[in-house]
């Protein structure tokens, strides 16, 4: 497809000028107006438009899959009675790759768009003020909305405001546990122990027996009940023969 | 013997001096008060108000309040915004202007080592002096300056005056930008000047003489923009070039050269070269209206008496200006060459049959 | 006009030798004895970008421009080398991030050719829509910055407030704005509902009727038509030998496109038209933009009338990316070899080559090349011989932006 030749005799510029004035004229008597008060209105954003993150405490089994994953490094996790993590906004892009990751659904994204901090230390939101949504001053006094047809796209204005809430998503994944696929290639190095942070890798004595008959002693690692299948033994393992396996 | 001066003063102001019906009570008390009443005297004595108060210099420190104001307001509106709010909130920003005026007093004043030191600081005073001249022979009905046949004449003198001072602020500047802008804005000054002036002309053979009374008499029954619409568009036009408003923003294009021959100022001297060319709109603005949409012919409330006309005067050239600044949302910026080129080729052409139109009708009339 | 040669001794600056100027060493004098002048704009100039142009000019013509980008060089290529190969995805998205499902789509494409996953035929229309409404964002972003370097400030205003438009539809699409790092190796991260399909159908309306407006204000604006017809003319000829890309070339008469030639996700499926036009200069290379708008337009019209039912992400990879990004995507090995994927950007052609060694789980070498950085030499061609003031004019035609360029 070519595009239209632009004709260059006086009549048509003619026709341009009273087209761009005629086109002025009506802006500026009924204009068209897209622009938004900001604090005084709040725009109204689709449910899945990425914002504040929340953890929640009770679902998170510190799998560490959210620091790992984020391109940016913003997130550390920190001890508390396990590990748990915080953002650091600074830093954070808010590609949800951390909210994607999370196999119990521990973090989850809010409608709480625009956020403002006081310094640059409070941008580092710690783990125990993740839990809930920060105390943020409301200015606004009405809500707008696009509202688009085929015709035209306007803004409507409405008086109810929109209430700040979390909307948490719960993966459809089973409950895991780690398990040893080839407990004879296991090297005895006990890392996946160190590493697991519910102490649930436990090394037992027991003996090695080759043919039925008794070689020699040895260790087999045993994973516990306490298990919570964070996979993090599974990714420390040199030898990579844990894996994750669902349970009832 | 200070009496006696202050009375002969005082002769003379009220010998002349701007009735006005509706506050007389009021100026009746104050005359009564003395040394105030000569103060009252000289505010209403005729020259006096037309220079100082209406259509001079109070009402235009008013009117660029207004107009940097509502050009902005203007052009949000027809951009899809809203324009300047948040200062004065209740009346929608109006008083945005006012508080960038006051900004711009505080601010420090930076003039750079290269600069020529002197005339870098008083240019921007002394281009009051082309703005301010004309003012005294723009008569208002009764209020007039000084009263003189040649007054369009003078006035389109004193407006060429004002070129030479940007282009000295251009050359005081030292920078390259500043340059540059200058250069265009002197090669502007040789485009707009000529056209312009036969537009002037035309009108002048028109009513037969160059005294505004004689044009504004002659147009109370049809206004010279209807006599002689040619004159009337190329005047327009060439108020746009010399005030280098937006298709001609060519000294100041801020993308090409950085505001031209302002690139260097700041503070109350950027506020002040600013307001030039808001200020040569508004003296370009009133000899339009006094000879294209006939001067004061207009209302009369007889509580106004005197008032009428220079209020009348105001309010044209105010609405005027409003409906010239929706062209700065309307067009791009031309180059140089294509003004130049469409200047002497198209504008020449046809305020040259602005002037046939002129002498023609000036000999039937 | 017989010319009159006045001998006046001219110091070339001194200042110019501190600056680290890209030019010969000679260059400087060899310019002040022939009468030229040298005159720098950018980077700080509000007509320039980030980048610098060493500008000879002959009175007001231009003899010669020399680039000096980089101002805003990020090295993405060594970063890229130290992530993962699922965090390069943010990454990648940054050059132009109003374009950035271009440039995702062609960094994920590059990840598939080498792990051989088949995109389920949902999430290629879905692609698809997410790449075209990125293109009308990018065409209409530099419209804007056209506008403004020609000095027209509702035609600013204009193209931003349509844009509007564009990230919302991103944002119920994807979840932000742009940079939404949505596309990611075997198709999208999260399905999109009918509903957010038809409003986008609704919106692709909407923006045409106000495209109108703008047509009218900026586009047939004399004074715009008068500024940009018949400056910065690249021909045919010039446009193939300079190496320039994407509408740029097609505004100088080839028929190129990469959608065309090596078609991917779904533009085989839909009908459009290649825009091009015979002038080269730069009202043309706008006015293919503008056109090619419309055309974007009537494919994500397409796409969605005739949207697939089906999976949005490969069964190669997972049922549910919720929850399983990190265990799918984070350890992600591509077998050793080199990869090399080109995509149409907005701005032209993309190519994205990854080099892998097969054992780690960071790229070995990622090669961008982006179109800014293609068509830099026909851009400072197509100044030799204009107006000083015509420097802006051909700088918006083009939409030069350097952060895409420099990457």
């Amino acid at each position: 497809m070519k595009v239209e030749k632009i004709s260059r005799s006086p009549i048509a510029e003619l026709k341009r000028h009273v087209d761009v004035i005629q086109e002025a004229f009506k802006q500026a008597l009924i204009p068209d107006r897209v622009t938004v008060e900001y604090p005084r209105e709040r725009r109204i954003y689709p449910d899945n438009l990425r914002g504040f993150i929340v953890l929640d405490r009770s679902k998170c089994i510190s799998c560490f899959r959210c620091a790992q994953i984020c391109p940016a490094n913003a997130i550390q996790m920190s001890l508390y009675d396990n590990f748990y993590p915080g953002v650091d906004y600074t830093k954070c892009i808010f590609c949800h790759f951390c909210v994607d990751s999370c196999p119990t659904g521990a973090l989850a994204s809010s409608n709480l768009h625009d956020m403002a901090f006081r310094s640059l230390e409070e941008m580092k939101v710690k783990a125990t003020q993740m839990t809930r949504l920060p105390t943020i001053v409301r200015e606004d006094k009405q809500s707008v909305e696009y509202f688009v047809t085929k015709k035209d796209w306007k803004l409507q204005r409405k008086k109810e405001l929109e209430d700040i809430s979390v909307l948490r998503i719960i993966p459809r994944i089973k409950p895991r546990r780690a398990f040893c696929e080839e407990p004879e290639s296991c090297l005895g190095c006990r890392q996946c122990m160190e590493v697991c942070p519910h102490d649930a890798i436990v090394m037992e004595r027991c003996e090695i027996t080759l043919g039925g008959e008794v070689i020699g002693k040895g260790c087999i690692l045993k994973v516990t009940e306490k298990c919570v299948g964070c996979g993090l033994c599974v990714r420390q393992c040199p030898m990579q023969i844990l894996a994750l396996k669902e349970v009832e | 013997m200070i009496d006696e001066i202050l009375a002969t003063l005082m002769n003379v102001f009220r010998s002349n001096s701007m009735q006005i019906p509706l506050i007389q009570p009021i100026v009746d008390y104050l005359m009564q008060i003395p040394l105030i009443n000569i103060l009252v005297a000289l505010i209403l004595w005729r020259p006096f108000f037309a220079v100082v108060i209406m259509p001079g210099l109070a009402v235009l420190l008013l009117y660029l309040l207004y107009i940097v104001w509502f050009e902005r307001k203007l052009t949000a509106r027809i951009q899809w915004r809203v324009g300047p709010l948040e200062v004065a909130r209740p009346i929608r920003g109006a008083i945005q202007a006012l508080a960038d005026g006051l900004r711009y007093f505080f601010q420090e004043a930076i003039v750079h080592r290269d600069a020529h030191r002197p005339y870098f600081v008083q240019l921007p005073i002394l281009a009051f002096i082309p703005i301010l001249l004309p003012i005294a022979f723009i008569p208002a009905g009764n209020a007039v300056g000084i009263k003189t046949p040649y007054a369009i004449q003078l006035i389109v003198a004193f407006l060429a005056l004002i070129p030479i001072t940007i282009i000295a602020i251009g050359w005081a500047s030292n920078n390259r930008f500043a340059f540059v802008g200058s250069v265009r804005e002197a090669l502007m000054y040789v485009a707009y000047e000529i056209p312009f002036i036969i537009a002037v002309i035309s009108m002048i053979y028109l009513y037969g003489s160059g005294d505004p009374y004689v044009a504004v008499e002659k147009q109370s029954l049809v206004p010279g923009a209807i006599l002689n619409p040619i004159a009337f568009l190329v005047f327009l036009i060439t108020m746009l070039m010399a005030t280098s408003r937006l298709p001609f923003e060519i000294p100041e294009a801020d993308q090409e050269i950085a505001f031209g021959p302002f690139v260097e100022y700041s503070g109350m001297l950027f506020g002040l070269v600013m307001v030039l060319a808001y200020e040569k709109l508004y003296i370009m603005t009133l000899l339009f209206v006094i000879l294209f949409l006939g001067g004061w012919n207009g209302f009369y409330f007889e509580p106004l008496g005197d008032l009428n006309a220079p209020l009348c005067l105001f309010i044209k050239t105010v609405v005027v200006i409003s409906i010239i600044a929706i062209v700065r949302s309307m067009y791009a910026r031309y180059r140089i060459d294509q003004t130049l080129r469409y200047s002497f080729s198209w504008l020449i052409a046809f305020s040259m049959v602005a002037l046939g139109i002129g002498v023609v009708l000036g000999w039937i009339l | 006009m017989e010319e009159i040669k006045i001998e006046v001794p001219v110091e070339p600056p001194k200042e110019l030798e501190t600056l680290f100027l890209p030019i010969p060493k000679d260059y400087v004098e060899d310019t002040y004895r022939k009468d030229d002048f040298l005159i720098l704009v950018g980077p700080q100039h509000p007509g320039s970008g980030h980048m610098r142009l060493i500008v000879r000019v002959k009175g007001d013509i231009i003899q010669e421009v020399i680039p000096d980008p980089g101002y805003v060089h990020r090295s993405m290529e060594k970063l890229a080398e130290n992530r993962l190969y699922i965090q390069n995805i943010p990454l990648v998205e940054r050059p132009a991030i109003m374009d950035s499902a271009n440039f995702n789509l062609g960094y994920v494409r590059a990840i598939e050719s080498a792990m051989d996953i088949e995109v389920p035929e949902r999430a290629k229309f879905l692609r698809t829509i997410l790449a075209e409404l990125c293109r009308i964002g990018t065409h209409l972003y530099d419209a804007a910055i056209l506008a403004v370097f020609i000095g027209h400030t509702t035609g600013f205003m204009y193209p931003f407030g349509i844009r509007e438009l564009i990230c919302e539809a991103l944002a119920r699409m994807t979840g932000a704005r742009f940079t939404s790092s949505f596309i990611i190796p075997g198709g999208v991260r999260r399905d999109v509902e009918e509903k957010t399909l038809r409003w986008v159908y609704d919106a692709t309306f909407a923006i045409e009727k106000r495209l109108k407006s703008f047509e009218r204000i900026f586009i047939k604006n004399p004074t715009t038509i008068a500024r940009l017809r018949d400056v910065g003319v690249l021909s045919k000829e010039e446009a193939i030998r300079f190496g320039v890309v994407g509408p740029f070339l097609r505004a100088s008469g080839v028929e190129y496109d990469t959608r065309i030639v090596e078609p991917y996700e779904a533009y085989e499926e839909v009908t459009w038209d290649i825009v091009t036009a015979d002038e080269g200069d730069g009202y043309a290379r706008f006015l293919v933009r503008v056109n090619e708008v419309s055309q974007s337009l009537g494919i994500i019209r397409q796409c969605i009338t005739s949207m697939p039912e089906g999976r949005y992400v490969s069964e190669q990879i997972c049922d549910d990316v919720k929850g399983n990004f990190f265990d799918k995507f984070g350890n992600l090995v591509l077998p050793a070899g080199e990869y090399t994927t080109l995509t149409e950007a907005a701005r032209g052609t993309l190519l994205f080559t990854i080099v892998s060694d097969g054992e780690s789980n960071v790229p070995y070498r990622v090669r961008i090349v982006t179109p800014g950085w293609l068509y830099l030499r026909g851009f400072m061609e197509s100044l030799k011989g204009e107006r000083l003031a015509d420097l802006q004019a051909i700088y918006g035609s083009f939409g030069y932006f350097p952060p895409e360029a420099d990457r």
